[in-house]
């Protein structure tokens, strides 16, 4: 009897639950359990050893279909061990990958932050990259800089960078929380400055300097900045695609307002130190006045070739220029999370401050 | 969810850009407002439960799409590929997706999407067919052409097509799914939340629906 005339919705139900019962049971288990489950109806249970047979060998068409895309979906649970750490929790998840507080067992006990890089990056790249600079990583030592101490791979072949565990929340948000004179802000912002100086002399280029990798902790009361993810910019480093924009767009909101000029050509330039700089700047930049010298949201709205195309060639307003054009809300809110009247402010960001930024910003590139 | 809510207020954010007349893209991609009142008067009606009002829905987002690859292709360096996913995402929010209050309309949106990247690349499958064979001169859609999914097996595509058809009639939400991972190259996580079950389910969905396909298709040949 053609089996098709037995497929009707609720058979197909039935099918599933043996075929899911099937599968849990071992190849040897199976055959009597299939026996019992079928009641002698032939054609079911030919049906469901046919199903099963599929089930091990698919068609081909059908096998691996999403193969980059399912293992880029995370697949560490809470509690499982990657070589000597624990994970316990999970703290962030950004366009590169997950980060949680895992338990190092040795050679000490302590807590540390493990980052879990998505798949899509070739794995042994990323791992020997990082090597390449383990070395110059673990000579830096600053008090403004989260320490990158291991490295290693999943048993799923994703590459994990183990650092320093630092709880603090993001430099702007923590300014802007404390409500914190422009003076305060820039003690925060000289003691960033330091660090990545410390790492330049070091060699060791950050690439990817923003708020959300400059945390701030309190120690007795007193706010320590941290940058983070050194080197991991770097080891990770991939280009701007389509798919970094659209896939991931709440970390992409973040990073073009960041990105240097050459970050953003990603046409295989050396970026150096200036890189570094560019992004300092603009950090500076919204720091002093709450907002990037480019709207990340304009700079999504572009499209990818005119977003680079600003990076590289628009000149953005200077802090003063720019604050002047606040306005009711806005500027009440800046001021507020200053602690500043607006003429002060306008005042302190006139001269020095502007002439500090814009130099950061470097000399435009005039045409392509 | 946390994450995702701060997500979505950013994403209601970036929506005054797209819709802003001010937009570059906007003039290159015209995001209709009228459409985007249709889409969510259809919501609507399919939320009060009116399931009839998903069809409708349906050309609105074929369109939309077809657009959104038309205006990529013309943006980027030829060579890029555009992920299903990544399009259809993009969609969504152009369309005014995230001002959706109810998360089940997103469902139903990724589901008409599903089904219009389906009928996109089932027809762009068929082109490349005829043009190999060469039956005459079928103009290619250029657009479409630019969509990757892991497979380059275009006769396997319409029969994955026809077999979805039949199961369909059988079991719809099985269908669902293999509309969601094959056409659109979602993984089992974001498939198990269009569809509304756990990803450990969505994973027994998908090994059982791929038995049954592979048995179906062998049979077909």
């Amino acid at each position: 009897m053609d089996h098709k005339s037995a497929i009707t919705p609720g058979s197909l139900n039935q099918e599933q639950e043996l075929f899911a019962e099937a599968l849990t049971r071992s190849p040897e288990e199976r055959v009597s359990f299939l026996d019992g489950a079928c009641h002698g109806d032939r054609e079911l249970r030919n049906r469901l050893e046919v199903l099963l047979a599929a089930n091990d060998q698919p068609e081909l068409i059908l096998k691996d279909i999403t193969a980059t895309a399912d293992t880029s979906s995370q697949d560490e649970t809470i509690g499982q061990a990657l070589g000597r750490y624990k994970l316990l929790e999970q703290i962030g998840e950004g366009g590169h990958g997950v980060v949680y507080v895992a338990e190092q067992s040795e050679p000490v006990r302590r807590r540390v932050a493990l980052k879990v890089i998505k798949l899509g990056m070739d794995t042994k790249q990323v791992v020997a990259r990082f090597e390449a600079e383990r070395q110059a990583l673990a000579m830096m030592d600053h008090p403004n800089i989260a320490k990158v101490l291991d490295a290693g791979t999943t048993e799923q072949g994703r590459p994990y960078f183990v650092m320093e565990l630092v709880r603090g929340i993001k430099i702007t948000d923590y300014c802007d929380q404390e409500k914190m004179s422009t003076k305060d802000r820039l003690d925060l912002f000289i003691k960033v400055c330091h660090a990545v100086q410390h790492a330049h002399q070091k060699g060791i280029i950050h690439r990817d300097i923003k708020p959300s990798n400059i945390l701030v902790t309190l120690h007795d009361g007193v706010p320590i900045p941290k940058v983070i993810d050194f080197g991991i910019a770097k080891a990770t480093e991939g280009r701007l695609t389509e798919a970094t924009v659209y896939t991931q767009l709440h970390q992409f909101i973040g990073t073009p307002a960041y990105m240097s000029p050459e970050q953003a050509e990603m046409s295989g330039l050396d970026i150096d130190t200036r890189s570094d700089i560019y992004s300092l700047g603009v950090l500076l930049y919204e720091l002093l006045i709450g907002k990037t010298p480019f709207d990340g949201k304009e700079l999504v709205s572009m499209g990818i070739d005119a977003m680079r195309k600003t990076i590289r060639e628009q000149e953005p307003a200077r802090p003063s220029t720019r604050f002047s054009t606040f306005l009711g809300e806005e500027l009440t809110a800046m001021s507020q999370s200053r602690s500043t009247e607006p003429p002060k402010l306008a005042h302190l960001l006139q001269g020095d401050l502007d002439w500090i930024v814009m130099k950061c910003h470097g000399p435009r590139q005039v045409g392509k | 969810m946390a994450g995702f809510r701060h997500f979505s207020h950013l994403m209601t954010e970036l929506l005054q850009i797209f819709k802003s007349k001010q937009s570059p893209l906007g003039s290159l991609i015209a995001s209709n407002p009228k459409t985007m009142s249709e889409i969510t008067l259809i919501l609507e009606e399919i939320e009060s439960g009116n399931s009839k009002a998903a069809e409708r829905l349906l050309p609105l987002v074929y369109d939309e799409l077809r657009k959104l690859a038309a205006s990529r292709m013309a943006q980027e360096r030829s060579g890029h590929t555009l992920q299903p996913t990544a399009l259809v995402h993009e969609a969504w929010l152009r369309l005014g997706g995230e001002e959706q209050p109810e998360w089940n309309n997103r469902g139903h949106f990724f589901s008409a999407a599903a089904e219009a990247m389906r009928r996109i690349l089932v027809d762009r499958a068929r082109r490349r067919l005829t043009a190999k064979r060469g039956d005459g001169v079928v103009p290619l859609d250029l657009a479409a052409m630019e969509i990757s999914i892991p497979t380059q097996d275009d006769d396997g595509l319409l029969r994955i097509h026809e077999a979805l058809d039949k199961l369909s009639l059988v079991d719809p939400q099985k269908a669902e799914l293999v509309k969601l991972r094959f056409f659109m190259g979602m993984n089992y996580r974001e498939a198990a939340d269009a569809l509304g079950i756990s990803k450990p389910t969505a994973k027994l969905w998908w090994a059982y629906t791929r038995a049954w396909l592979s048995v179906e298709l062998r049979e077909l040949s």
